[in-house]
């Protein structure tokens, strides 16, 4: 185990929702990795892309970006351009050569600390694979 | 050279001049190598006699507009040129009773250097699929052009084709040798933000080492920034002194904005740009 890769991921989590499932998971007591250093953004149409490729450039394996349902969105409308903004990012990211398996986004809602808890743990178990960004 | 349509171009900008209904003329002169060609401004009657069109005629002149935003500038316009004033237009950047459209019917351009010519069309035209501007109010034509229709994205599908790591290696050699002069987003016609990300100090987004991977970022952030904006005009790439293939970048965003959301930039001056929008039904690869 102790050879193991520790990646260190970036999680830019929206306030409304998924921040609340973080919440909610370490409420309910569940264990997720600590890979995972989290940021509460106001919205995930927030999050600009020079955020992301920053954290790469600072050396961040994987970057997370996980905001509410499409439909669900306390501002409307914030999730639908953050969809088109990365489905253009995570393309651009494999073409530069980052790799698009980098970059996830995911929609977490308030009540979903499970289902934060496996896209934590998964996305961290693909990244320990991956190994550190310099060397792939 | 084509006197006949630089005939066409003098006689115009004469008589927008003399009739006071534009303050001067954005156009092509011959550059002082005797081979090449530079912008020149006219602003007297006379002035005219110094304008020139032929396969020389590179750069996108559209960009001198957005300093000249206050009088009534007349400004020649390839056919890809057009998309640029479509797109200024589309942003809100230039009034169009503000602007004489000269358009010219293109039969492509060559890669000039300082007094040297190729005799071969730039890439860009051999892909090219206007013969026409988009947009003129005025057009000079003489023989009836003919396009080679080579096929888009060639570049892009190659690269695409090529491993992660391949890719990262190419990039980063490519990206090591950027001086970030910035020469890329002077030329772009789309970067006229009055401050760029790059020289804000608080917050630093990028560092002012020049280094790879503040480049890296530079070279991305650029590239992303005119996602569904940049016309492909490949004026960055003429202008890079380290010759990095900037139009790799531009023509991948380009290629996905048209998968991903049919929509090419500058074609038509009242249609939503893709990233300012959306549709609540597509997924676009994301799982609900």
């Amino acid at each position: 185990m102790s050879s193991e890769y520790h990646p260190k991921i970036i999680g830019f989590l929206c306030n409304w929702c998924s921040y609340a499932g973080a919440d909610m998971a370490g409420t309910s007591r569940m264990s997720y990795p600590s890979n995972i250093r989290i940021i509460r953004v106001p919205c995930s149409g927030r999050v600009d892309p020079i955020l992301l490729i920053k954290c790469f450039q600072q050396g961040a394996d994987g970057v997370l970006v996980s905001g509410c349902h499409p439909g669900d969105c306390h501002y409307n409308e914030g999730n639908y351009h953050a969809r088109r903004k990365f489905a253009l990012l995570c393309d651009f990211l494999d073409y530069v050569g980052i790799g698009k398996e980098r970059l996830r986004i995911e929609w977490v809602s308030a009540s979903e600390g499970q289902r934060f808890v496996d896209k934590v743990s998964n996305f961290t178990k693909e990244m320990a694979k991956l190994g550190p960004r310099s060397e792939s | 050279m084509d006197s006949e349509l630089i005939q066409q171009i003098r006689n115009q900008a004469r008589s927008l001049l003399e009739s006071g209904e534009v303050k001067g003329i954005i156009g092509y002169e011959r550059a002082s190598d005797g081979l090449t060609a530079r912008p020149f401004f006219a602003y007297e009657p006379a002035a005219v006699e110094r304008l020139i069109f032929d396969e020389t005629c590179t750069h996108n002149l559209t960009k001198y507009l957005l300093n000249k935003k206050t009088e009534k500038m007349a400004v020649v316009v390839k056919p890809c040129d057009s998309r640029t004033i479509n797109l200024l237009l589309n942003e809100k950047q230039i009034r169009r009773d503000m602007v004489f459209v000269m358009g010219v019917a293109c039969p492509g351009v060559v890669e000039t250097s300082w007094n040297h010519k190729d005799g071969t069309l730039q890439a860009r035209c051999k892909i090219c699929q206007l013969v026409e501007p988009l947009v003129y109010d005025f057009l000079a034509r003489h023989e009836a052009v003919e396009r080679p229709q080579g096929e888009p994205y060639r570049d892009v599908q190659e690269m695409e084709t090529k491993s992660v790591t391949e890719r990262k290696d190419f990039w980063v050699e490519q990206f090591e040798r950027c001086i970030r002069c910035y020469a890329c987003r002077q030329v772009c016609p789309g970067c006229y933000c009055p401050e760029c990300f790059v020289e804000q100090l608080d917050p630093l987004w990028v560092g002012i080492r020049i280094a790879p991977k503040e480049n890296e970022l530079w070279q991305i952030m650029r590239a992303f920034h005119l996602a569904g904006r940049c016309i492909g005009c490949d004026e960055c790439e003429h202008v890079c002194p380290v010759n990095i293939p900037l139009s790799l970048l531009n023509h991948k965003l380009e290629k996905e904005v048209k998968e991903l959301f049919d929509f090419q930039a500058g074609l038509n001056p009242e249609e939503q740009p893709p990233l300012t929008t959306f549709k609540k039904e597509e997924r676009l690869g994301f799982e609900e």
